[in-house]
């Protein structure tokens, strides 16, 4: 697929616009969809809100950021099926080195009131850990990385329920849950983007990258040590949904065991919509940043509406599928001219 | 037939040899907050009744796990069987077991779905409606009777989903001047009520009250409000359970009232159905343990529970 447009663009130079441009069309087509129809059912703009538009962000900014991650593991031909298990084991390790002392029942007492870099670092340390452990065995087992991050996902799962035996870890320092509060999560959200969009596209772990996921014989052959990469990138990834898990228990004030449940599949989703191709060699953060952005005008967009409750899983899936078949199609299509 | 025999046998040696009961019981799970306080309340209350042995078992939330637990309660002859359903949908089968057993069986806490429970057979729990009445009773006094009152939904297969908002929307009858403006879920998750409440406040509908299914949503929708500047005295917030964090809340003067669903009443009173019906009394095939409403007034007895 990316030769095939590859070549369109070589063949019409006039019309060389990047990949991103198909999906950033679906996301205005979702998006005048929700404004047309707000109009009619509510007689109200959707889109000219500017708080509305920052909400849409904000509410998939900790989605985003396993999404960036899972991008980068999709690339490589793989898959991270643990993030959002990993989001919760990070949250709850973060959440208890965040304590304040006036909490009578603190997870360790002896480190109350502790200085906000240590439960950020503690949970950024646990994902990355986590993801340390999954591009190990991947690499080093060789088994695949479905199976290999399906284990961490219910292992990472049970750890977190087990670090309080279920309880959550609340009363949280002021000062650690102002990286959840107001525009902040956006901000970090898109700052992580920023750089792996550009350790992607400009540096040789981005080559390295694409190129295991492309050709992994070849990527042997040219000398590129294909496990140690992979480690790499699943680290990457893990570290990504511990940030994620920081965040998550920033913005609820409290860290919980049941945090980011099946969030690892609207990060995949978010992925996916956004182009990247889960045969691997293919995609771009660029790309993943306006998948995770057409989720997020969903969600706000059903709210809007007042759409039920009941029936609007089912219309997700619906657009989410549609998505890609759109974009699929558009770019058939340009690959013909 | 030969295991029943047997377990008849079992159960007159013990009943002949130490006139103690013998309870077997079956919880969903163990590592559950809210089954712990009530498992711990069953054991205290076997301990105050005297000589009475309390057997329990973890099913993991596994059904399958659940059977075999109650087949070898069966098996071992036991008095009474207390089963805290890991589905309960699948009560039927645990019934006919214990009922063909003729072992007293007690439901604690889920209600089983079983069309009608057979003679021996009683569920204690609470009614999920009522804490929905309860929650939007009070929420409707704070409202003088009119306004827009949310509704944050849970998790939307579950029991609790369903009979809080009925319970909710029951009172609501009574007051023609409070409107539902919203109806939406966040999974009883607290992250997915913030954004919940976040996209409320920008739609720009007036809301004067949300009854949330559960604390956990009612503290996420807290949270929205302070960061977009609204105060708590501006829209009163109500939960479901009266969790730690929740009473703290109220303590704080943030979250307006909660409902406080009774895990020692539940537990107490499973063991205390089970060892009447193993003595052959009779008793009534719902127990109802009552929810208790949290507010203001109240909430004292409630934060050292």
């Amino acid at each position: 697929m990316a030769n095939a447009t590859d070549v369109a663009e070589t063949n019409a130079p006039a019309r060389k616009l990047p990949v991103e441009a198909n999906i950033f069309l679906v996301l205005i087509g979702i998006a005048v969809f929700f404004e047309v129809l707000g109009w009619i059912v509510k007689g109200d703009t959707f889109l000219f809100n500017p708080q509305r538009l920052l909400i849409m962000v904000l509410q998939v900014s900790i989605i985003g950021l396993l999404a960036i991650g899972v991008t980068q593991v999709i690339i490589t031909g793989g898959i991270d099926l643990s993030s959002g298990s990993v989001l919760a084991l990070s949250a709850m390790v973060a959440a208890s080195f965040a304590q304040t002392s006036d909490y009578t029942r603190a997870v360790f007492p002896m480190f109350t009131d502790m200085p906000f870099l240590v439960p950020v670092l503690a949970g950024i340390a646990v994902g990355a850990l986590a993801g340390f452990i999954n591009g190990s065995l991947i690499a080093y087992t060789a088994i695949p990385p479905f199976i290999a991050t399906l284990g961490m996902m219910v292992t990472a799962r049970g750890l977190a329920r087990y670090y309080t035996k279920g309880q959550p870890i609340s009363l949280l320092s002021e000062e650690y849950m102002w990286l959840g509060s107001g525009t902040i999560p956006v901000i970090i959200f898109l700052m992580a983007a920023f750089i792996f969009h550009i350790a992607l596209r400009f540096t040789r772990y981005g080559k390295f990258t694409y190129a295991t996921g492309a050709n992994v014989q070849a990527a042997k052959v040219s000398g590129i040590n294909v496990g140690r990469h992979l480690i790499k990138v699943y680290t990457l990834a893990g570290l990504l949904a511990g940030l994620g898990g920081v965040v998550a228990a920033a913005r609820a004030g409290s860290g919980q065991a049941g945090m980011g449940l099946a969030y690892e599949l609207d990060a995949i989703a978010a992925a996916v919509i956004g182009g990247t191709s889960l045969a691997g060699g293919v995609g771009r953060i660029t790309g993943t940043v306006i998948g995770t952005i057409i989720l997020g005008t969903m969600m706000s967009g059903f709210t809007f509406l007042g759409i039920d409750a009941y029936i609007q899983d089912i219309v997700k899936g619906g657009i989410i599928v549609a998505a890609v078949v759109a974009d699929q199609y558009r770019q058939r299509k340009r690959a013909k001219v | 037939m030969k295991r029943t025999l047997l377990a008849l046998a079992a159960s007159a040696m013990m009943t002949t040899s130490v006139m103690a009961e013998n309870i077997g019981v079956s919880m969903a799970y163990f590592d559950d907050n809210f089954l712990t306080i009530l498992r711990n309340a069953m054991g205290d209350e076997a301990a105050s009744a005297g000589g009475v042995e309390i057997q329990f078992e973890d099913a993991r939330g596994d059904i399958g796990k659940q059977i075999d637990q109650v087949q070898n309660f069966v098996a071992q002859g036991v008095d009474a069987i207390i089963v805290n359903p890991a589905d309960t949908s699948a009560t039927p089968r645990i019934t006919k077991l214990a009922n063909s057993a003729g072992i007293p069986l007690v439901y604690v806490n889920r209600k089983p779905e079983d069309k009608e429970l057979p003679e021996k057979v009683v569920f204690v729990g609470s009614d999920e409606v009522v804490a929905g009445r309860l929650q939007m009773e009070e929420l409707a006094k704070q409202m003088g009777g009119k306004g827009n009152v949310a509704i944050m939904l849970g998790e939307l297969a579950s029991n609790g989903t369903r009979g809080r908002t009925q319970g909710v929307k029951e009172v609501l009858g009574s007051y023609p001047d409070i409107t539902v403006v919203e109806e939406q879920t966040a999974d009883f998750q607290r992250s997915e009520a913030i954004d919940l409440m976040n996209n409320w406040i920008v739609s720009g509908t007036k809301i004067d009250a949300v009854a949330a299914n559960n604390d956990e949503m009612a503290l996420g929708a807290l949270i929205a409000m302070k960061q977009a500047g609204i105060a708590a005295s501006d829209i009163a917030v109500a939960g479901v359970d009266a969790t730690p964090d929740a009473l703290a809340s109220m303590k704080r003067g943030q979250l307006f009232a909660t409902v406080f669903q009774d895990a020692k009443g539940q537990g107490a009173g499973s063991v205390k159905a089970a060892l009447k019906l193993a003595r052959g009394e009779k008793v009534d095939t719902i127990v109802w343990i009552p929810f208790k409403l949290v507010n203001k007034e109240n909430l004292g007895e409630f934060l050292d529970k």
